[in-house]
């Protein structure tokens, strides 16, 4: 008997399973990396797991001082101790400790923000792709006018007249990502209402609420991941420029677009102040978006496997 | 449950007559369709692509695409389905009539564990609760043909291959246990072998569980042995319709003559050219005045082009075609060539 060996490196034995065979050749190592991901990819998931762990948990860091009050002189250099890793700023707070709570209302706005535009969008956008007609052109004009408008603009018109509040901001901007996220939705459905399993739904009688909720929605969250993150670090942007402008989040409170306007008076003498803040939008900014690509690459894929 | 041994019809059309709107003006889909199928037994609708085979099926299971308008008596179990209200004409088609698509790859959803989808019906119409659909469905996969369903239930559709897919599509067709099977063109996209193996599951399966079935193909050799009657469509006409062994052995409409005879048969020589028919089926926004098939016909006259040919039964009176100059009936065949062409 010729032996011609095993080269997939399995024994499946006379009566292994089809599952156990399927498990077996899948290894382990593809179950744990980014798979199909670059090292930038790795490193920004990591990053970005870092930061949400850091705006639930900030609170529990032990020995980080409060950002609100003044921890030292003003203007102290970086040392190498917790609270002084990036120095202290015009009125002595820590700036780390700054750094990483402007971290929780960055990750606040994005979240809630997010919910919003994403539950709104996806409504608008599902019913506007199912049943078309009127809707659909309502939809399109209300994300075309959106879409239309500056967003820095009208939130600053909005605080203009509610005066600066975090809920304001949110709301507002939560508005103002509808647009896509509709956008979004409204082509997934188009582009799935007529496949065969939708039509197998149909004759099989299900209703339209279930055609939508049970095989339309899962097939939109490949388009939605990806175009999630990148949405998400525009809110950063938008949050920042706001704060830096002085219509954002309402002075105590630590975000990062404050800390670099209160440093701009003083950035020729302490360059030093604003590195902090600037490295935290920068690095969050590149990291939402590195895995927006990731991820559209990688659903991509595998909606073209199935 | 209806007692009465006879058969009795499943589905019938009458007049059905189906149009769609178009730049053009509206489109003629489907003419004067009459057909109907009793319970247990086989129909098997074939024609060329763009004869209306699928719009048919999609008619009858209420999934036409939006604007076609459909004219005519559908009667499902005797009720007319037009004259029910959506919800209930959804609700009666959804848990008497299992359909499975031409492409397994795109008709599963490729997001979806593949037991929910074959549950689904099961959930709709007979309410099943989770684990008696569960089990339900893992009973179907085992009755299709998938190895160790149990663990089967919980993969996706990417997990399979073309032919195990197109038997889970059956499954899901089968949940609510329906009276009729309706197989648009589900072995197409299949390979020949694993073509004939979904075949003979469906046909194994018609006769289990005593179920009416519709084939629809365009491949003649596809329904020749597994259906009792056959419909010829062309170009959104019925232009032959009979029991099955009788019009391949003795077809009237020229139409239909020249399918068969498309046909590679086995006792001719290898690489022997295989007939061929002359010209385009007919394009629906200028459908011709008389008999579609006409401009292609090599028998066609005046009047072929100008009035639609009535229907005219043959010997047999199940035996329907509509043809001015139909071939003529061939005399009895001896037994042993009826037993070949069966």
């Amino acid at each position: 008997m010729t032996d011609i060996g095993n080269p997939l490196g399995l024994n499946p034995g006379p009566d292994a399973k089809l599952s156990e065979i399927v498990r077996a050749a899948t290894p382990w190592s593809s179950k744990l990396r980014l798979s199909g991901g670059s090292v930038s990819d790795t490193v920004a998931a990591i990053f970005l797991v870092l930061l949400i762990l850091v705006a639930l948990f900030v609170d529990f860091i032990p020995g980080l001082v409060s950002p609100r009050l003044p921890y030292g002189d003003f203007s102290q250099l970086p040392d190498w101790s917790l609270n002084g890793l990036l120095g202290t700023d015009d009125i002595g707070r820590s700036i780390f400790s700054r750094v990483l709570y402007g971290a929780r209302t960055s990750m606040m706005i994005v979240a809630i923000s997010t919910t919003i535009a994403l539950v709104a969008g996806l409504l608008l956008g599902m019913l506007a792709g199912y049943y078309r007609g009127y809707f659909e052109r309502a939809v399109d004009l209300f994300a075309n006018a959106l879409a239309a408008m500056p967003s820095t603009l009208v939130v600053l018109a909005f605080v203009a007249v509610t005066g600066p509040s975090v809920i304001t901001i949110i709301v507002v901007l939560g508005i103002f990502d509808i647009g896509t996220y509709a956008r979004v939705a409204k082509a997934g459905v188009i582009s799935q209402s007529n496949r065969d399993y939708v039509l197998a739904a149909r004759a099989m009688g299900a209703t339209d609420g279930r055609i939508l909720l049970q095989e339309i929605l899962p097939n939109l969250i490949p388009a939605l991941t990806a175009v999630m993150p990148t949405l998400m670090a525009g809110l950063i942007i938008t949050e920042g420029s706001l704060s830096f402008l002085g219509y954002g989040i309402p002075a105590p409170a630590p975000s990062w677009g404050g800390m670099i306007a209160s440093s701009t008076d003083l950035l020729s003498r302490f360059p030093l102040l604003i590195l902090g803040p600037v490295l935290a939008i920068v690095f969050t900014v590149y990291a939402f978006n590195t895995i927006g690509d990731y991820l559209a690459q990688r659903l991509n894929n595998r909606e073209r496997e199935s | 449950m209806d007692a009465s041994p006879t058969s009795r019809a499943i589905l019938s059309c009458s007049n059905m007559t189906c149009e769609l709107d178009s730049v053009t003006g509206p489109l003629k889909i489907l003419q004067d369709i009459n057909f109907s199928i009793d319970t247990r037994r086989a129909l098997g609708i074939v024609g060329e692509s763009g004869a209306g085979k699928s719009m048919l099926v999609k008619a009858i299971m209420g999934i036409a695409p939006r604007g076609l308008r459909i004219a005519g008596k559908i009667e499902l179990d005797g009720q007319d389905l037009s004259k029910l209200k959506p919800k209930d004409r959804r609700k009666l088609i959804g848990r008497r009539v299992g359909i499975v698509f031409q492409n397994p790859m795109t008709s599963l959803n490729p997001f979806v564990q593949i037991g929910q989808q074959i549950e689904e019906g099961g959930r709709i119409h007979l309410g099943l609760s989770h684990n008696e659909a569960r089990r339900r469905a893992i009973e179907l996969l085992n009755l299709v043909g998938i190895p160790d369903a149990a663990d089967c239930y919980d993969y996706y559709p990417h997990q399979f291959s073309g032919g195990m897919k197109q038997r889970i599509m059956i499954a899901a067709a089968l949940i609510c246990e329906p009276d009729l099977l309706i197989a648009d063109e589900a072995t197409t996209a299949l390979d020949v072998t694993v073509q004939k193996e979904v075949l003979d599951l469906l046909q194994n399966i018609q006769a289990e569980r005593q179920m009416s079935m519709i084939l629809v193909s365009h491949n003649l050799g596809v329904v020749a042995g597994r259906t009792d009657e056959i419909l010829v469509l062309y170009g959104g006409n019925v232009v032959e319709y009979g029991p099955t062994a009788e019009v391949f052995r003795n077809p009237r409409h020229r139409y239909t003559e020249a399918l068969l005879s498309a046909m590679p048969q086995m006792d001719q020589p290898a690489h022997t050219r295989l007939r061929t028919i002359p010209g385009q089926p007919p394009n629906l926004a200028s459908r011709p005045k008389g008999c579609p098939f006409a401009p292609r016909c090599p028998a066609a006259q005046a009047i072929c082009h100008d009035v639609m040919p009535d229907v005219s039964t043959g010997i047999e009176a199940s035996h329907r075609f509509a043809c001015h100059f139909p071939l003529s009936e061939i005399s009895r065949l001896t037994p042993v060539e009826a037993a070949h062409v069966q």
